[in-house]
């Protein structure tokens, strides 16, 4: 059963839905989710502790060597901090380069998006380390040899091996943790300010030479040179193989083309694509994928979309396709709009949580606005429900704007969903509300067309703001955080 | 269930850390009795003071040490344990301090020249300083005893130790008036 389009008056509770099964609370919680939920828990918190256990690590490395029974005064005091501020911070460098490294584990534990969160709020404190290293190796130089911190900076640049590089290193530090501060990103282009996050890469790799050659912890045959290197070494392989060998190999096993762009409504564009073993493909629905569209010009430009439907859906010419649903948001996705059919596609992925991994209740509310539903009518159409247990919620300023709006409709029939189209400007006085504004007059909440949502996963896409709008309403509503899986799709 | 992951993340990175602690307790201790050991033994065979001898040598080391090869630091007397010429004296160059840990040389002058030149204390205030030490003094030695000088080009690699080393070694053979 089905679709309907008028939502529970505010006043009525639960008992007026019609078609939808009553299923206990009970058998719910002992549902089919709950181990793949309990393992992602587990997951989340044995990375929670390795990334402290690392820091903890390299920290006990120093203490290992016998440094803080060297601490006899104040200039190897100074040298004792510094040395221990930049062995913290490298390692939240290092912590930093995985976090961002698109590790399946990761991924899969705490999402795409989630992972670069952390990454970002890691920039400044490593930074800060890296810092206060240098003053704090500078004072206790110093003052062990009777210099001012800055004739002591100098001596170690000119006469202490690998140290200028060092310097070197530092100052691309800082160079790449400005650049990447959310203000200055939004004042230079993109690819600006991806071009110097890729100076980090070179930061690194300056930085590691005077680390093994100067202090005296990673000195040639002991054990914490080895366990420096396993570390260094091992990211820089997670890197290499997860951002490089993988998806190379994914491109080159899928061969993917482009085989018809058609028009979904004005400035947006289906774009489907032929390829090999695309089955493999299939059962990402709501995860995303980098598409890099082989045309001069376009190459070179990164696009993060969803699949809009299961790869296997027949294609325009009845074998099997991936499809993609586009809005010409920036630059580059209005430049799709004009791809040719035959244009070969590289391809990575798929990324995120937004999908049945996510899930922890049998029953599941998918809210989508604009563009942002795309990626559920993936998850829509792969997702465990018993039909009557999902409800979805389509927000757009006027009817077309309900991409896939009638795929969509079927879907839900097909599954017994409910469906809900909400259309309509946002009141005008209202900046913290995200339903239509006569929803709002009528007094309607997110309750009102899921009433069981403090039980349901609830999926949200959509622009930023309009998405924190609706993660505080389910958060009212009664649902908890881990119910709530958010794609941000704007970045 | 963010508690249990907090907690074990801090009950995981305190025991690393108190493991770390118990280790390096352990090695301050043993590093202790490798300075006694080496420094006895570099006392006796009379060559060039290995690192460690001195700064760590507040307990039985440093006394060991320089009891051995003390023996004629007193100046202008006639030394016997090298057993060389009659008229064999030392002198000490000034302590000169580094980022990686304080230098002073002895010469040994015998006729107006410099018979030998032992290390007092060598930058040693991590492995990799004495390391870097022990690698560079002996062929500072060798180069200064060929040149009867300070006056020598600096090891590489040991650029700092070098610099400490022959500055010490000039105040030394000033205090000769070689």
């Amino acid at each position: 059963m089905s679709t309907q389009l008028r939502p529970a008056t505010p006043a009525q509770n639960h008992s007026g839905q019609s078609g939808r099964r009553t299923t206990p609370g009970r058998i719910s919680r002992a549902g089919r989710f709950d181990g793949q939920h309990r393992r992602r828990r587990l997951r989340a918190d044995a990375l929670t502790v390795i990334a402290w256990a690392s820091v903890a690590a390299a920290v006990a490395l120093w203490l290992a060597d016998g440094g803080a029974t060297v601490i006899n005064s104040a200039a190897s005091a100074f040298t004792a901090l510094g040395i221990v501020a930049g062995l913290a911070g490298m390692d939240l460098v290092l912590l930093m380069l995985l976090l961002a490294a698109r590790i399946p584990f990761i991924d899969r534990t705490i999402g795409h998006d989630r992972a670069l969160e952390f990454h970002r709020m890691l920039g400044k404190p490593s930074l800060y380390l890296l810092l206060a290293h240098g003053l704090l190796i500078a004072v206790g130089y110093g003052l062990a040899e009777g210099l001012d911190p800055i004739s002591e900076s100098v001596a170690l640049w000119v006469l202490v091996p690998d140290m200028w590089l060092a310097y070197i290193s530092m100052a691309l530090f800082i160079a790449v943790v400005v650049t990447s501060l959310v203000a200055v990103r939004r004042r230079f282009p993109y690819e600006f300010w991806y071009a110097v996050h890729l100076l980090t890469y070179a930061a690194v790799g300056t930085s590691l030479p005077h680390q093994f050659s100067v202090g005296g912890l990673f000195a040639e045959g002991t054990w914490q040179r080895w366990y420096w290197l396993a570390i260094c070494a091992a990211t820089g392989a997670a890197l290499l193989y997860f951002r490089i060998v993988r998806p190379v190999a994914a491109t080159f096993r899928h061969r993917l083309t482009v085989s018809r762009v058609s028009m979904v409504a004005p400035g947006v564009v289906n774009i489907e694509m032929a390829g090999l073993q695309l089955d493999r493909l299939a059962g990402n629905g709501g995860r995303f994928f980098i598409w890099r569209f082989l045309a001069p010009g376009l190459w070179w430009h990164p696009h993060p979309f969803s699949l809009s439907a299961e790869p296997l859906a027949p294609g325009s010419k009845g074998e099997p396709a991936l499809r993609i649903t586009v809005r010409n948001l920036g630059r580059g996705s209005a430049q799709l709009a004009r791809l040719r059919p035959g244009t070969k596609v590289a391809v990575e992925g798929p990324y995120g949580l937004f999908s049945t991994a996510a899930r922890t209740r049998e029953k599941v509310v998918m809210i989508g606005a604009g563009i942002g539903i795309t990626p559920l009518r993936a998850l829509l159409e792969t997702t465990p429900f018993a039909p009557g247990d999902a409800t979805v919620l389509l927000r757009g300023h006027s009817k077309q704007e309900l991409y896939l709006g009638t795929e969509i409709l079927e879907l839900c029939q097909k599954r017994g969903a409910r469906l809900f189209h909400l259309t309509g400007a946002r009141a005008p006085w209202d900046d913290h509300n995200w339903l239509p504004d006569d929803a709002v007059r009528n007094g309607y909440s997110i309750a009102s067309y899921a009433p069981d949502i403090a039980d349901s996963d609830v999926y949200i896409c959509g622009p930023a703001t309009w998405a924190g709008n609706v993660i505080s309403d389910a958060l009212m509503a009664g649902a908890d955080a881990e119910q709530i899986h958010h794609e941000r799709f704007d970045w | 269930m963010k508690a249990r992951g907090a907690v074990s993340a801090a009950l995981a990175a305190a025991g690393i850390l108190l493991a770390g602690w118990q280790a390096g307790a352990q090695v301050a201790e043993s590093r202790s009795s490798v300075a006694a050991t080496s420094a006895a033994g570099s006392g006796s065979s009379g060559s060039s003071g290995t690192g460690g001898s001195s700064a760590t040598g507040s307990s039985a080391s440093g006394s060991s040490g320089s009891g051995t090869s003390g023996a004629g630091s007193s100046g202008a007397a006639a030394s016997g344990s090298a057993g060389a010429a009659a008229t064999a004296a030392t002198y000490d160059g000034a302590v000169v301090p580094t980022r990686f840990g304080s230098v002073q040389v002895r010469i040994t002058v015998a006729a107006g020249a410099i018979t030998d030149v032992t290390a007092l204390q060598l930058t040693d205030d991590d492995r990799k300083s004495v390391q870097i030490s022990n690698r560079a003094a002996p062929l500072l030695r060798g180069e200064v005893l060929a040149a009867q000088s300070a006056k020598v080009k600096t090891i590489s690699g040991a650029t700092v130790t070098s610099g400490a080393y022959l500055t010490s070694l000039q105040a030394a053979i000033d205090a000769a008036n070689l």
